[in-house]
């Protein structure tokens, strides 16, 4: 059944509804630290601005610490509300969101890193382009993604999927641009590796947000859209079941029959 | 797992239910039926207790009914061995087919239906006899007297039950004396004694404590391979813990009816998702 | 301390007093009834010493007088005066004093009233014998002479005390014979007389049936001629102990100087209470309890036991619960388990409670007209054509006795057991009809096994009513002197059709219908007391035995 982001308030139990909007809330918090965090690392990346970037990096502990409060609240919830259906699938997408929104702080922390020793390497001669252009898409994919999530919006969040795709796509183009450089210039391959681990932590932070997005779909849809094709996902959103099934890995049951 | 098992299993999950007819007419295709009912309705006296109601049950597996108080589950349970006979003006539509026969036909006799059909009931209720006599009662009933086929009939039905350990020593003692999960382990022991097909489980563990329910749980888990199960119970966890089809009913109609993983993740149902999660219906 | 007395209601305290003081007075009510019974009763037996003295009548004759002191009590001077006596002006009361004086058969009357203060010379004479006897009562005096076949072999002077012994054994030897002669009659020659009877029957019936075949009769002349050659046997074996019997006599005196002879066919027991010691006085009383709950009654129920009374009363009881409690449990078991809980069903239960205080005497005509002289009638018509015109079934006797306390007591087992049914959860019989019991089978095996302590419940209370009605028995079978027990060594063992004594009747007998009052009151209260404790020891019975079905069903409190 498809739920909307009221769903979360009508308990019986006024006590469970709290906790479950605080999940929900901190988890939005925690997800505009982490979109903060990624913006802030691109800048000083950008501008080669390292007190930003040590910044970044201080805030993550932040993050890490949001994250295990959260989990907790979530353990908590599962140990004494025994949640079921829509609760349920809340709480789980709660829970795998602060692992991948814990690992996006983690890639913005590493792109502060890479910030931090091309200020003392020099600056790359090339790549900055690419990582602001990048940089900005999957800082909006984030956004998105929490939109989605904070309004229980499966289109959104099937944006979010598509751009993935454009994200990946822009990726593999700039990354090509930089090894031809580099093989035209093996002298700044050091500062230019810098920037290409930056583009592979953006595009990681692509594809968690695209996770992000996909939890919400399981969430709101109860379908498990995790390896399935967009294609796909979008016939779930629309109710069009009768081709989905077969690609449904997530709905794996326990094989009774065998 | 080869794509063809994979189509299969996932084939009898999605298949196995039909879930967009909207409807409480659900079908489960990949399953042996048991219990098949046809647009049965249950009247007692001018007030309708169950609704057109259409299910399968299927063999060799645990089904739980699940549903607010009054909502007519237990009623549906009793209507399985027609216990509901024994209660004034109550009048039966439709069709409740056990192995293809109408159970409510003329020519069926109601005590070989019930001895086919067992039913442990919410309260343990053993009787007032040994533990021996309680697990032999079914038994003496068919007119089996014989010593050597009792013995191993209950041996053999207090071990299926879990419980020849705690009783082997005592198996005169009067059933009272014991406690109340072991006593209605010991119904569950009587009731599966005379080897039924079905075993009916109203509520069974309502009235016992956590460890004693989960034995309970447990034996239940144990005896679906040589019976069919159906189980109504008001413990939400438990009906996910035990069955493998839920069916989830209020005010006397089945309103989902779906394999139990299915059902406590992603209901088809408002009413269901609002009951299983504790929300206002 | 205004509102204190506010305060005390609101506590409820005055309630716990109140209730307290109810609980007080029926246990002082029971127990004082119990003492009362139990304290007038008991002493009846006790060996009183035998007073001796001097006393003056109204019309100032003095006489000897030996006797027990029975009672003692103030009169009014007003009411002596009225009487004929001279009283003082000073004195307003009067002691006086009931005197057991015995010697019916000299004096016409053994309870005599003195004035205290008209009696002299009071001494209790240590050789003074008592002497129960089995007519006239018994005698006071003392021993003279003891004779053997009217002979005398002793003699002693008044105040000695040497033959004392020698009495003794000598009564010892006669009750010997005495109960020798009790068997013969009652067993060997009563059996005879029974298969006798039989005998007569028998040929009626062949008569009436057109089989007297000369063979037949020829047959029964036979063993008719064998019966009686045994009778004649048995005849000569009792004329012999008879002779044995009225062998010896005492010659005793009163204590005014009356001679007279007693055989010792005649006497019970005699004793000397003056000169026994308590130990000796204990046995006594031990003796004569026991004589008391194990011997027929003598002397128009005024002496000796009321064994067959406690023995019908027992026997009747347990006739009736026989009767009742499978009539009782198959009715309640229809009515609560089968019948349609409809508008008729709950008039049938109505009318069955009502039943239970309809007036017991009503139950009596009812047997009697219904039970005794049409059923009774039919059967002796139809079975017992022969011994007609004297009815066999159709007179009151225990069969109709104890039917007609069955009915009496009907609705009191039908209510208890249709409260113990409903009161079985119906888990537990649900339980059964799963496992593919019938209603039947269910009902047999499981509900009926616990509602049994209900079923008992309802016995108790049906024996305690029982127990103690009189009146519809009176009609319908008890009688004040029964010749036989319904109970003997002659087949068919248990006779239905006998009348049978009672203790609630033999109360009212000899309390009310006996002509020597004052001998019988003592008797009326240790009766009143032994049909207490029957009943008590019939409902504890009852009440063990369901105490035992309850533990063994105490059943899953629910």
């Amino acid at each position: 059944m498809k739920i909307n982001q009221e769903a979360h308030t009508s308990h019986i139990s006024q006590k469970f509804n709290e906790e479950l909007e605080d999940i929900r809330s901190q988890l939005l918090e925690m997800g505009g630290l982490v979109e903060k965090q990624v913006q802030d690392a691109v800048d000083s990346l950008v501008d080669g601005d390292s007190r930003l970037a040590s910044e970044v990096r201080k805030k993550d502990k932040q993050v890490n610490q949001l994250q295990v409060e959260i989990d907790e609240i979530c353990t908590h919830i599962l140990a004494r509300r025994q949640p079921a259906a829509s609760d349920l699938r809340l709480v789980l997408a709660v829970i795998r969101a602060t692992s991948d929104l814990e690992r996006i702080g983690d890639e913005a922390s590493k792109i502060a890193k890479a910030t931090l020793r091309l200020a003392e390497e020099g600056t790359s001669p090339r790549g900055y382009i690419e990582a602001r252009h990048l940089g900005s898409q999957v800082r909006q994919m984030v956004q998105d993604a929490l939109n989605a999530f904070a309004r229980f919006d499966t289109a959104q969040a099937l944006a979010v999927l598509r751009e993935d795709d454009k994200v990946d796509l822009e990726y593999r183009s700039a990354t090509r641009a930089l090894i031809t450089f580099m093989m035209e210039d093996p002298r700044s391959i050091s500062q230019v590796m810098n920037i290409m681990w930056v583009l592979r932590s953006l595009e990681r932070v692509g594809d968690h947000a695209s996770n992000l997005a996909e939890y919400v779909i399981y969430l709101v849809e109860g379908e498990d859209v995790r390896y399935t094709k967009t294609e796909k996902i979008e016939k779930v959103i629309r109710h069009e079941e009768d081709e989905v099934e077969g690609n449904l890995l997530g709905q794996d049951q326990p094989d009774k029959d065998e | 797992m080869t794509t063809s098992e994979k189509q299969r299993t996932h084939g009898m999950n999605m298949d196995a239910l039909d879930r967009d007819s909207g409807s409480s007419e659900l079908k489960l295709s990949q399953e042996t039926p048991c219990i098949v009912t046809r647009d049965m309705n249950l009247f007692y006296g001018e007030t309708q207790a169950l609704k057109n109601i259409s299910m399968e049950i299927p063999k060799n597996r645990v089904t739980a009914f699940i549903g607010p108080s009054g909502c007519g589950k237990s009623t549906l349970l009793r209507s399985f061995n027609r216990m509901n006979d024994l209660i004034d003006g109550v009048r039966i539509t439709g069709e409740v087919n056990i192995d293809d026969q109408n159970i409510y036909d003329r020519r069926v006799d109601v005590a070989d239906l019930r001895r086919r059909v067992g039913m442990v009931f919410q309260k343990p209720n053993p009787f007032p006899k040994s533990i021996y006599e309680n697990v032999a009662y079914g038994l003496r009933i068919q007119g089996i007297n014989n010593r050597r086929i009792l013995d191993e009939a209950v041996e053999w039905a207090l071990k299926s039950a879990a419980i020849w350990e705690e009783t082997k020593d005592r198996l005169h003692e009067s059933a009272l004396g014991m406690s109340g999960g072991q006593q209605q382990r010991l119904v569950i022991a009587r009731t599966i004694a005379v080897k039924p097909e079905i075993l009916l489980l109203d509520e069974p563990a309502s009235a016992l404590d956590p460890i004693s329910t989960l034995k309970i749980e447990e034996l239940i888990h144990d005896l679906k391979d040589r019976f069919s199960i159906v189980i109504v119970t008001h413990n939400m966890q438990q009906a996910a813990r035990v069955s493998d089809y839920t069916a989830f009913m209020y005010l006397g109609e089945m309103v989902e009816y779906d394999n139990t993983d299915t059902l406590f993740t992603n209901p088809a149902k408002k009413q269901t998702e609002d009951y299983i999660t504790g929300r206002y219906g | 301390m205004r509102l204190s007395f506010k305060d005390w209601t609101k506590s409820g305290s005055p309630w716990i007093w109140l209730n307290a003081g109810a609980v007080a007075i029926s246990v002082i009510l029971v127990l004082g009834l119990i003492g009362i019974i139990a304290i007038r009763g008991l002493a009846h037996f006790w060996p009183a010493d035998l007073q001796q003295s001097m006393a003056t009548d109204m019309q100032g004759q003095k006489r000897m007088m030996l006797g027990e002191v029975v009672q003692k009590e103030q009169v009014t001077a007003e009411q002596l005066r009225g009487a004929g006596h001279q009283v003082d002006v000073e004195d307003d009361f009067l002691e006086r004093q009931l005197f057991k004086v015995g010697n019916r058969d000299l004096y016409g009357f053994d309870f005599r009233w003195v004035l205290t203060r008209n009696l002299e010379n009071v001494e209790y004479p240590e050789h003074a014998v008592a002497v129960e006897r089995r007519e006239w009562g018994n005698f006071y005096g003392y021993l003279l002479e003891i004779k053997e076949h009217g002979e005398t072999i002793g003699t002693q002077p008044l105040g000695e005390n040497l033959l004392w012994e020698e009495a003794k054994e000598r009564i010892d030897r006669a009750v010997d014979i005495y109960w020798q002669i009790h068997a013969l009659e009652k067993q060997d020659i009563g059996a005879i007389n029974y298969e006798l009877e039989q005998l007569r029957l028998e040929e009626r019936r062949l008569e009436l049936e057109g089989q007297d075949t000369p063979e037949n009769l020829a047959q029964i002349e036979e063993e008719r001629q064998h019966w009686d050659q045994e009778y004649q046997a048995l005849l000569q074996q009792l004329s012999k102990l008879n002779e044995d019997f009225s062998r010896d006599s005492f010659v005793m005196r009163t204590t005014d100087g009356q001679q007279i002879e007693i055989g010792l066919d005649n006497i019970v027991r005699a004793f000397q209470p003056n000169s026994m010691n308590v130990l000796e006085k204990l046995g006594h009383y031990a003796a004569k309890v026991w004589e008391f709950v194990s011997e027929d009654p003598r002397e128009a129920n005024t002496e000796g036991g009321i064994f067959p009374a406690i023995f019908g009363t027992v026997l009747m009881v347990l006739i009736m619960s026989v009767i009742v409690t499978p009539f009782g449990v198959m009715a309640a078991v229809y009515l609560r388990e089968y019948a349609k809980q409809g508008f008729l069903t709950r008039t049938i239960r109505i009318a069955v409670n009502n039943l239970a205080g309809v007036p017991s005497i009503v139950y009596g005509v009812f047997g009697l007209g219904f039970f005794v002289y049409f059923v009774g009638g039919t059967l002796d018509e139809v079975f017992y054509p022969e011994a007609l015109p004297a009815p066999t079934f159709g007179t009151p006797g225990l069969m109709w006795a104890s039917l007609t306390l069955a009915l009496l007591t009907l609705p009191v087992v039908i209510v208890a057991t249709e409260e113990g049914l409903s009161r079985i959860p119906r888990s537990v019989r649900e339980g059964s009809l799963a496992l593919g019991a019938t209603k039947a089978e269910t009902l047999w095996r499981v509900v009926l096994p616990m509602a049994s302590p209900a079923m008992m419940t309802g016995v108790i209370l049906a024996v305690a009513r029982a127990a103690g009605e009189v009146a519809p028995l009176m009609l319908v079978g008890v009688v004040k002197l029964a010749p036989n027990l319904p109970l003997d060594g002659n087949a068919p063992f248990l006779h239905l059709d006998r009348q049978f004594m009672h203790l609630g009747f033999h109360i009212y007998d000899v309390g009310f219908q006996s002509p020597n009052v004052e001998a019988a009151r003592p008797l009326v209260y240790a009766t009143a007391l032994m049909l207490v404790a029957v009943i008590a020891a019939l409902n504890l019975t009852a009440i063990a035995i369901r105490n035992r079905l309850r533990e063994k069903y105490r059943a899953l409190d629910m």
